[in-house]
């Protein structure tokens, strides 16, 4: 069982959740080239090592949240609300 | 017709307009148009139907004015003194429980406590009742935290989880509220309600994991 921590709920079964995809930030779709929305929304960077990722806790609180997550060893280091996302990004998403 | 009784719906002659979607075990009895069971059980782990249990849910902002005024914060619940059980379940969403055919005055209630002109950050206050969409059983014993532990992954120890803990999580692979609201006498009791169409599948599925601690159904309990 793999214990994912909700920013609202705590830890939980990562079965009450479903993952969303890496977090990345969002084209202006009216400036964005096709190539560029192509980019976002079909193409994963998929890295063997720490990813920052969105999750959805369907089973719980029914939030999105970001997580960081090793994407060999699965480990969480960290889980954070959207908006400490943002900040931390700089206003990206 | 909130403050009728078993008895009272029986000599009224009441017709039962609506069913629970969890087969009453008999005899069975109406209480506000519903079917309910009447069955008594002494087993020291019982199973009970309250889906009759008037039920509105309401969303709103999860901080400020409203949320103070909800009286309850997200991941706890409290009864207060007319018997209305207010549950936190979600950020922003609270669930109020109360007795049969209560939901029209439960809503009236919360809208009473509304600023018509809205929320100047733009928020909205909405309230469904959701009793018919729903279903509600009470598990009522010491052996409780036992049965669950099988059934769902969450910590069900009191520290973890205290009388009065509300949270959403997953019992029996359904997603489920699940409140733990100790019976007055200190009995540790749990409030679990799922979707209406998985009612059944909850209430056999507790029954099953409950074969080993001698569990038995039992009659509404009104509360």
């Amino acid at each position: 069982m793999i214990l994912v921590s909700c920013p609202w709920c705590g830890p939980r079964n990562s079965s009450e959740f479903r993952y969303v995809g890496e977090s990345k930030g969002r084209p202006d779709p009216n400036a964005a080239t096709p190539e560029e929305w192509r980019r976002y929304l079909y193409v994963k960077s998929n890295p063997a090592d720490w990813a920052t990722e969105t999750w959805y806790h369907r089973a719980g609180c029914r939030r999105f949240f970001a997580v960081e997550r090793h994407t060999v060893t699965n480990e969480i280091r960290e889980t954070r609300r959207p908006a400490a996302q943002l900040r931390l990004e700089g206003g990206g998403s | 017709m909130a403050e009728s009784t078993i008895a009272d719906a029986d000599a009224a002659g009441t017709p039962p307009v609506a069913r629970s979607s969890i087969s009453q075990a008999p005899p069975v009895a109406v209480v506000d148009g519903w079917e309910v069971s009447q069955r008594t059980s002494d087993a020291v782990l019982t199973l009970s139907d309250e889906s009759a249990l008037a039920k509105v849910v309401v969303h709103g902002p999860e901080a400020g004015a409203f949320a103070g005024a909800m009286g309850v914060a997200f991941g706890r619940a409290t009864r207060r003194d007319d018997g209305v059980l207010v549950v936190g379940s979600s950020p922003g969403e609270w669930l109020l429980i109360g007795a049969p055919g209560t939901g029209a005055a439960l809503e009236a209630a919360v809208a009473a406590g509304v600023d018509p002109a809205g929320d100047p950050a733009g928020d909205f206050v909405t309230m469904v009742d959701i009793t018919h969409g729903r279903a509600l059983i009470r598990l009522t014993g010491a052996a409780a935290p036992s049965l669950m532990a099988k059934i769902c992954a969450v910590d069900l120890d009191d520290r973890v989880t205290p009388n009065a803990t509300a949270l959403r999580t997953s019992v029996a692979k359904l997603v489920t509220d699940v409140v733990r609201d100790d019976r007055p006498d200190g009995t540790r009791s749990y409030l679990l309600h799922c979707d209406r169409s998985s009612g059944q599948v909850l209430f056999d599925a507790v029954l099953d994991a409950g074969i080993e601690h001698g569990i038995d159904i039992a009659g509404f309990t009104a509360r």
